[in-house]
């Protein structure tokens, strides 16, 4: 694979994997809305989708559930945003199950 | 870790009193992690006078609350010393008063009523704590009376705001 699309497919399992956690999002918390109207860097707290710390809960435990990864009370900022969100599932490792569907799909 | 806990040791761990008490024995108990309660319902319980008048029928919302009691003492036991708890009654005496950092319902969700509980009935309520974030923790219930499922759901509750603080200080 040559760099260029080396980096191509990093930004499609990046874009992927945003759309799946609006899609956790919208699911956990019964939000009628549709997935595609989140933006990336939307703040999901106070304004935004106005989202309240019971909501932070339930979403810590489906991001557990779904992607395998912890958030903590030290680590409540990644809530930010959908861009900061993705970001701590990549660096913790968590996105690998979309890399693997995107391989079979091109497989 | 079984722990069971009479009535009269219940009170300490909870704030609550007659008549909006609704725990009379816990059977099985897992410090801050699982309880397994039991409430007889009996024809005084006070609210059968009104709910209702030709036919007795334990409210619905009365069982949330009993397992919101039975979480608040899985909760507030999970968090005294081992060798506290090991004393069993005597959690008084030993300088904790664990019944003051009993929190708040914040959240009740998916909760099924699957049949009525009537006079007579036996009540094993059941309660484990799941994923918590700052205050809250989410917690999941279930009661049944015999084999029969009564209820299921899950609840979410508040810590006490200051609560650990108060507990460092002492």
């Amino acid at each position: 694979m040559s760099k260029a699309e080396e980096i191509k497919a990093r930004a499609r399992t990046r874009q992927e994997l945003c759309r799946r956690v609006k899609e956790v999002i919208v699911r956990r918390l019964e939000l009628e809305i549709n997935p595609d109207w989140i933006s990336d860097d939307q703040a999901l707290f106070g304004r935004g989708l106005e989202l309240d710390s019971i909501d932070a809960l339930e979403l810590a435990v489906g991001l557990e559930e779904e992607f395998g990864v912890a958030i903590s009370d030290d680590n409540m900022d990644v809530f930010g945003s959908i861009n900061k969100l993705v970001d701590y599932i990549l660096e913790q490792g968590g996105g690998q199950e979309v890399e693997r569907v995107e391989d079979a799909f091109e497989g | 870790m079984k722990m069971p806990l009479k009535a009269d040791q219940i009170r300490q761990f909870l704030p609550h009193r007659w008549p909006f008490i609704f725990l009379d024995q816990v059977l099985e108990l897992e410090p801050g992690q699982r309880g397994l309660g039991l409430k007889n319902v009996t024809i005084s319980e006070p609210f059968f006078q009104g709910h209702f008048p030709e036919e007795s029928i334990m409210p619905g919302v009365l069982m949330l609350e009993a397992l919101a009691q039975l979480t608040a003492v899985v909760y507030t036991t999970g968090s005294l010393p081992p060798e506290v708890l090991a004393g069993g009654g005597q959690v008084a005496l030993a300088g904790f008063d664990p019944a003051g950092r009993v929190g708040y319902l914040v959240g009740i969700k998916q909760v099924k009523f699957m049949r009525p509980v009537t006079p007579g009935d036996q009540l094993l309520l059941e309660a484990r704590i799941g994923g918590r974030l700052g205050l809250l923790s989410q917690v999941a219930v279930a009661a049944r009376v015999g084999k029969e499922a009564v209820l299921s759901g899950h609840l979410v509750v508040s810590e006490r705001p200051g609560a650990e603080e108060e507990a460092d200080g002492d």
